[in-house]
């Protein structure tokens, strides 16, 4: 019973929690249209949060991504402004993540300073830089090209269902692909192997020759461009950039990232599992919305979600050690 | 698992179930035209004001209102625009710029459904968007500042023509000032506002103040919004030119703002914007448009009140 709740027990928590919606929204929750917009909701989540996992599979994290998210999108934004070709405007954003991702990892990695303070540092920096290249304002109107815009809006034709044309959203497929890029790295490359060995215990990986600093150095470049590249898709969803619209970002991942653990077979983080914990909290917001639920009230049974299924993990592995 | 860890286990999801059963099954079984209100401003007094004043006005025509705040989040704005549009409501109310929403006026046009703004914005896909004329409300302070001064004299003028909303008003004091041969414009001053705007402003006045050390030589101060007046009537006081009789006007009569009109000092008026009567003219609106009216303007105005030391503490 144990062992059984403790590597199942969340993963039939999310089932039920989908199951509890179908039945109280029998028309509108268990649709196509309605699980494609879900996916678009929660894109940028997942890229921050699949990108965070990189970081979090060595016990490390990155309280900087909010952050840097809100900082890509002005920076792209600004350049628009200045007329540079979108290409470029992005390429500049991604750089600016890449950046900002390899100096929280000098930090951590060669430094030596703790994550927390570390990234808690950088965060105030890129959140001050996001002020300082919009000067404050949201950049919106003219200033976004249309291109740029009808981007979050287009997406790939599925084939019409019920008369109605279905899309996948464009942003769904990035989410997607980068799912699969950090799935590939993590689970099916030494590189991938070697951060959960640092995870693990750092000492003995080093011993056994892993190169440690490195590693947790370059895992931070995945967070920093994930992070720009979320803040790039959610300026393109809003059709404008404002220097704080991505900080809600972080603490949302990180708790998907933990809620992901709870499902895992030895509760370390995992690709997959982050992506269920999204969906999770994603699917929480879209069905207590449809269900009339006041959004307070939403915050705080999305948070008495998440205590639960980490209780039901926290219990289910003492009762395992008790055994 | 043992016998402790598995009831406490039970307890607790017991407790959350029963819970997330209650508040959901309270509000899912409601009966009554379904209203969305989606904004991400909650917290913000003005928008308080016109929420309740929705609500109050719902509750008469027995509608079922959903109050969505996403704190401050534009994209969930539309994220949740597309659930209720999912779920099927009746209307959508909107409380933030529809140029950052277009995907979830989309999505809510696919679903038919009718969108309102409370002091939104224009927008093609938006039935009507419920304000106050910021093009009155401008107009209601610069001639107050014209016939003050008696047709004559040097104003300055506090504007920032870079958010269209306050853009408006500050082309509504030019037309008015320039209509007047004698007065002259000595100043059109943009404030930094990244302080809130009170600051700079009065670092600017101060050093206009410098710049025309006689009495008399400033005769006004016109402000787009209160919080530059604030800062003119503190760099006035600072220099001690408050007996000179320079007028100062703002507009939307903060508390701040009505606490030094009231006081009766230099400060002398400034334009309410009625937000009670936003929200509950947004509620008429939205069942004017469910009763099958179809509505000849997309913008409505609510009118405004002008402020001055005998009603600012109304």
């Amino acid at each position: 019973m144990a062992s059984f709740l403790r590597h199942y027990g969340s993963l039939i928590g999310m089932a039920a929690i989908v199951v509890f919606f179908w039945i109280a929204l029998p028309d509108t929750f268990m649709t196509l249209r309605n699980w494609l917009n879900i996916s678009q909701q929660l894109s940028m989540l997942i890229v921050v949060a699949v990108t965070m996992t990189v970081v979090m599979v060595m016990g490390d994290f990155d309280l900087s991504v909010g952050a840097m998210a809100s900082l890509s999108g002005v920076v792209a934004a600004v350049l628009f402004a200045q007329g540079l070709p979108v290409p470029v405007a992005l390429a500049v954003a991604l750089a600016v993540g890449l950046l900002g991702g390899i100096a929280n990892g000098v930090l951590v990695s060669l430094i030596g300073i703790l994550p927390f303070v570390a990234t808690l540092a950088t965060m105030t920096m890129f959140s001050g830089a996001a002020f300082l290249v919009s000067g404050g304002k949201t950049i919106f109107g003219r200033d976004i090209p249309q291109e740029f815009a009808d981007f979050a809006r287009s997406g790939l034709p599925l084939g019409t269902w019920g008369g109605n044309l279905v899309v996948l959203p464009a942003l769904t497929l990035v989410a997607a692909v980068v799912t699969l890029l950090v799935w590939i790295v993590l689970e099916h490359t030494i590189y991938g192997r070697r951060l959960y060995a640092i995870g693990g215990n750092a000492d003995a990986a080093r011993l056994a020759g892993v190169k440690v600093a490195q590693l947790r150095l370059s895992a931070f470049a995945f967070t920093g461009m994930g992070a720009a590249l979320a803040g790039i898709m959610y300026a393109s969803r809003v059709a404008s950039a404002n220097p704080v619209q991505g900080d809600g970002l972080m603490l949302t991942a990180i708790a998907a990232v933990f809620l992901g653990m709870t499902a895992t077979r030895d509760g370390q983080p995992n690709v997959l599992a982050t992506v269920a914990g999204v969906v999770t909290l994603g699917v929480m917001d879209n069905g207590l919305t449809q269900l009339q639920v006041d959004s307070y009230v939403r915050q705080v049974l999305v948070g008495a979600i998440i205590l639960l299924a980490v209780s039901i993990s926290a219990l289910g592995r003492r009762a395992i050690r008790l055994r | 698992m043992t016998g402790i860890t598995r009831r406490s286990f039970w307890r607790i999801a017991g407790l959350t179930l029963a819970t997330a059963v209650a508040i959901v099954g309270s509000a899912a079984f409601a009966e009554g035209e379904k209203i969305a209100v989606i904004t991400p401003y909650l917290s913000q007094p003005g928008t308080q004001f016109y929420v309740e004043a929705f609500q109050a006005r719902a509750k008469e025509l027995g509608w079922e209102v959903n109050i969505i705040d996403t704190a401050g989040d534009v994209a969930a704005v539309i994220s949740r625009m597309e659930d209720v549009s999912a779920q099927g409501v009746n209307a959508i109310v909107l409380n933030v710029d529809p140029a950052q929403v277009g995907a979830g006026l989309d999505a809510a046009v696919a679903a038919n459904i009718p969108v309102f703004g409370m002091d939104a914005g224009a927008d093609p896909r938006i039935k009507a968007n419920i304000t106050s004329n910021g093009y009155a409300m401008a107009a209601e302070t610069s001639v107050y500042v014209a016939n003050r001064i008696g047709g004559a004299g040097a104003v300055v003028m506090f504007v920032f023509d870079a958010f269209p909303p306050v853009q408006v008003r500050g082309a509504v004091a030019d037309a008015v000032f320039k209509n007047h041969p004698d007065i002259t414009v000595l100043d059109r001053v943009t404030p930094d506002v990244s302080d809130g705007g009170i600051a700079d402003s009065r670092a600017k006045m101060e050093a206009i103040l410098a710049a025309n050390p006689e009495p008399g030589s400033i005769k006004a101060v016109w402000a787009a919004w209160d919080q530059p007046a604030l800062g003119a009537l503190q760099a006035i006081e600072a220099a001690g030119r408050q007996g000179e009789g320079i007028v100062i006007t703002g507009i939307d009569a903060n508390p701040q703002a009505r606490d030094a009109i009231a006081a009766d000092g230099n400060f002398e008026a400034s334009v309410a914007q009625d937000f009670q009567g936003i929200g509950s003219t947004t509620a008429d609106t939205v069942a004017r448009v469910l009763g099958g009216e179809t509505l000849k303007a997309n913008v409505i105005y609510v009118p405004t009140k002008l402020i001055t030391s005998s009603n600012a503490k109304d």
